[in-house]
């Protein structure tokens, strides 16, 4: 399976009149492409700001991140989401590089919201601070959720998702300025030498832990809570077979532009044929119930051990009760003798004296940590807001809160903010962009 | 100049060893012993050395604690220093519970020393800033230096790094840090992994520590025989707290006879434990060591006999190497009485 992403890098972004891409400037006929988005009838107020970075901008409630593409034989961006279920992970797809869409709040936000600061010492936490912004900034009619902490946030994501295939459209028919090409052979047809490198899959365990159908990460359209694991092209990964959810917190979140340039994967294919043999992505997910959580690992662990693995990397989308599945899947993968390496964050408490993850086992020796949810962060007023400042204290947001006997409110007069590391969009970057650690002081 | 203050035992004093263990808590102005050596490395004048033997530290800790804490109290001081204490486990002791006291009362930096084997690297690292020091006094100099170079980070307001980096024992405070290498997640990750599949060593970021499992008793057979005894960690005690068993990270415990009582009596008994609203305990302390309930079993036959203590410590704080040891030390006293079986009850 061959999949070619062909890159377009975006040097700026501004309005015009004419949606195009040209001399590496993308320009957006900014009430062409609202009028798009406004398709949706669910949507009753839209705005699209652009946020740089090095500007005095904070941005929140953000609710999800999504890279501008299109394919070029016309079949969805996502398929199941944007479209028709069509596969993926073959043939050609477009990418406007250094940009992102953000789906953003006017007023409202919800639990697994972010906030991104595209300057000063708040552009640190997140990867969203170095790309060009493309902000949908909306309203919706979701009547049944505005004032849940818990928002499906369906309107927006969905918004954001088919203003990143219209922008996408600008480099339907150009040539990139770059092809990257993905290619694996079946598992069974690798020449000898491939053969006699260490073979290693990757275990993706995307949020699906909400029982209620709406709010979790899809594969193909489909809610991955309804699912049990199985066998994956890592090609699909890259390619729009899953989008992002809206429910994990922040900072733990793979936004589906994490999933479509998922670092792990590529490091994995950088490594294949020189160190290892990658035999592909046993796609799990994160559940509720023991049960699940037992269902989904022994899964895992036969495919596992059908497909002749030595190695594996697990990671999770998620801290706190996911770990559970994260601990079990690696002990699983342990007891059948795949050396076993474990990707995520922790949580140690604002003191950092606290149980880093939920379950502990001494199989899991071999760990990366990529961030500490519940680091306390506080931050300068910024010049512009874009959404709306207070929904980091007002809405439940996982890293933000409206008062605390100590600390006070989140988001303070002067614009000022106050709030855990758990609200960073993105913050953690588990999908592999992560250059935090976590240390014993 | 910042300042600071010096604590050392009666041996590096000068005043003498085992048999001058007993000297009463002194402070001298300027510098004695070890303390002069630290006063040419450490980025402040030190002012103080407060002197004290190890004995009378580990026999009357609270009055000791006290007479220091008075000494330092009219005292200018940005930091305090203790030891080394090498692999003395007295010295180590006492340099722990100085410094934890300082630190509590004056809230300045407290830095120690110790060698791994001593008992108060246990007790104190996580506490207190113990650097990882020598087993004996030819190391005096590298240990004091230690001490100094991280004292002497703090006393300049620079950025502190972690515990392996700066050489002192794993408080067990886990926090982010940017890795200076700019190494991604993904390239770590995969690194580690290509190292573990070759076995050649790796190093997790996280050390997922050994239980420290005890297995599940067997049930007793017929309890009606049974001898019964009650343990708590809920901090109930006679109203005096005659032990003196501490609040919290408790390194004391005590065993109160109930053989004539019919139940714990409020205002008889009391808990002394901080880590809890203490209100209906001391309103009624059956509930948190039930001894009226353990007594009607008794006469009804259900158990043979109530063990004729209960046993009673504090658990918030504690350590797990301080609870092992009182656990210990109890288990030699229900293992006299025969006793075939304990309810053990926290808070």
């Amino acid at each position: 399976m061959k999949l070619e992403i062909g890159n377009f890098y975006v040097k700026d972004v501004a309005f015009g009149n004419e949606t195009k891409f040209e001399n590496n400037v993308l320009v957006i006929n900014k009430e062409e492409a609202l009028n798009y988005i406004r398709e949706d009838e669910h949507i009753t107020e839209a705005d699209l700001i652009i946020a740089k970075p090095g500007e005095n901008v904070r941005i929140v409630p953000v609710k999800e991140a999504v890279e501008p593409r299109i394919r070029p034989d016309g079949r969805p961006v996502f398929p199941g989401v944007t479209g028709d279920v069509e596969k993926t992970g073959e043939g050609r797809v477009h990418a406007l590089k250094g940009v992102s869409v953000l789906g953003v709040g006017k007023h409202w936000g919800s639990f697994g919201d972010g906030l991104i600061d595209m300057s000063g010492e708040g552009a640190k936490y997140t990867l969203f601070s170095q790309t060009i912004n493309i902000c949908l900034v909306a309203d919706t009619d979701e009547e049944y959720e505005r004032y849940e902490q818990q928002k499906k946030n369906h309107a927006i994501r969905w918004g954001s998702h088919r203003l990143a295939e219209y922008i996408g459209r600008t480099v339907r028919n150009l040539e990139p300025e770059e092809v990257e090409k993905y290619e694996l052979e079946p598992v069974t047809k690798r020449s000898e030498n491939m053969q006699n490198l260490s073979s290693v899959v990757l275990v993706m365990q995307p949020q699906s832990q909400m029982e209620e159908l709406g709010y979790n990460d899809l594969v193909y359209g489909w809610d991955m809570n309804k699912y049990v694991p199985t066998f994956m092209h890592p090609n699909e990964v890259l390619d729009g077979a899953i989008i992002s959810g809206s429910f994990m917190p922040a900072s733990s979140k793979w936004s589906t532009y994490d999933f479509q340039n998922f670092p792990i994967i590529k490091e994995l294919y950088k490594e294949h044929g020189k160190s290892i043999n990658f035999l592909g992505v046993i796609m799990s997910n994160l559940n509720v119930s023991l049960e699940q959580k037992k269902r989904s690992s022994i899964f895992v662990a036969q495919i596992a051990k059908s497909l002749g693995a030595d190695g594996a990397i697990v990671t999770e989308e998620g801290y706190g009760n996911p770990d559970t599945d994260y601990i079990m899947c690696i002990a699983a993968l342990e007891d059948i003798g795949v050396k076993t390496v474990g990707i995520s964050n922790e949580c140690t408490g604002r003191d950092g004296a606290s149980q880093p993850l939920v379950t502990l086992d001494v199989k899991a020796n071999a760990l990366v940590s990529t961030g500490n949810v519940s680091e306390i962060i506080k931050l300068p007023p910024a010049e512009k807001v874009i959404g709306e400042l207070q929904a980091l204290a007002r809405d439940g947001l996982s890293g933000g809160w409206a008062y605390d006997e100590i600390l006070g409110p989140s988001v303070k007069e002067d614009g000022s903010i106050i709030m855990e590391n758990n609200a960073m969009f993105c913050g953690d970057r588990i999908a592999g962009w992560s250059t935090k650690t976590v240390k014993e002081f | 100049m910042k300042k600071a203050i010096h604590y050392i035992n009666q041996f590096f004093a000068g005043i003498g060893g085992e048999e001058k263990a007993d000297y009463k808590p002194e402070i001298r102005e300027g510098l004695v012993g070890p303390a002069m050596a630290l006063n040419s490395v450490i980025d402040a004048e030190i002012t103080h050395t407060v002197i004290c033997g190890d004995n009378f530290m580990g026999s009357n800790k609270d009055e000791a604690v006290d007479r220091i804490l008075n000494f330092l109290k009219d005292k200018e001081f940005d930091i305090f220093i203790a030891g080394p204490a090498f692999q003395a486990g007295r010295y180590g002791v006492a340099c722990g519970t100085i410094c934890k006291a300082v630190k509590e009362k004056f809230n300045v930096p407290v830095i120690t020393s110790m060698n791994e084997e001593n008992p108060g690297v246990e007790m104190f690292k996580k506490d207190i800033y113990i650097f990882k020091g020598g087993k004996s006094a030819a190391k005096l100099r590298k240990d004091i230096k230690s001490m100094a170079d991280f004292a002497n980070k703090i006393l300049n307001g620079e950025e502190l790094s972690s515990a392996d980096e700066e050489g002192y024992f794993p408080r067990g405070i886990r926090h982010q840090v940017w890795l200076e290498s700019g190494k991604t997640a993904a390239e770590r990750g995969i690194e580690m992994l290509v190292k573990k599949l070759n076995n050649e060593p790796f190093e997790t970021e996280l050390v997922i520590p050994e239980p420290d499992r005890v297995p599940i008793a067997k049930p007793i057979k017929d309890l009606s025989k049974a001898n019964i005894a009650l343990v708590t960690s809920g901090g109930i005690v006679p109203i005096d707290n005659p032990d003196k068993i501490q609040s919290a990270s408790a390194t004391r415990w005590g065993r109160y006879d109930i053989s004539k009582l019919d139940n714990l009596e409020s205002g008889v008994f009391k808990t002394i434990h901080a880590g809890y609203d203490p209100a209906a305990a001391d309103e009624d302390p059956d509930r948190v060591v039930p001894v009226d309930v353990m007594k009607v079993f008794e006469k009804e036959g259900k158990i043979g006999k109530l063990h004729k203590y209960f046993y009673s410590t504090v658990g918030t704080g504690t350590t797990q190497a301080e609870a092992a040891r009182m656990g210990k030390e109890m288990l030699k006293y229900l293992q006299d009485d025969k006793v075939d079986g304990v309810i053990l009850t926290s808070t």
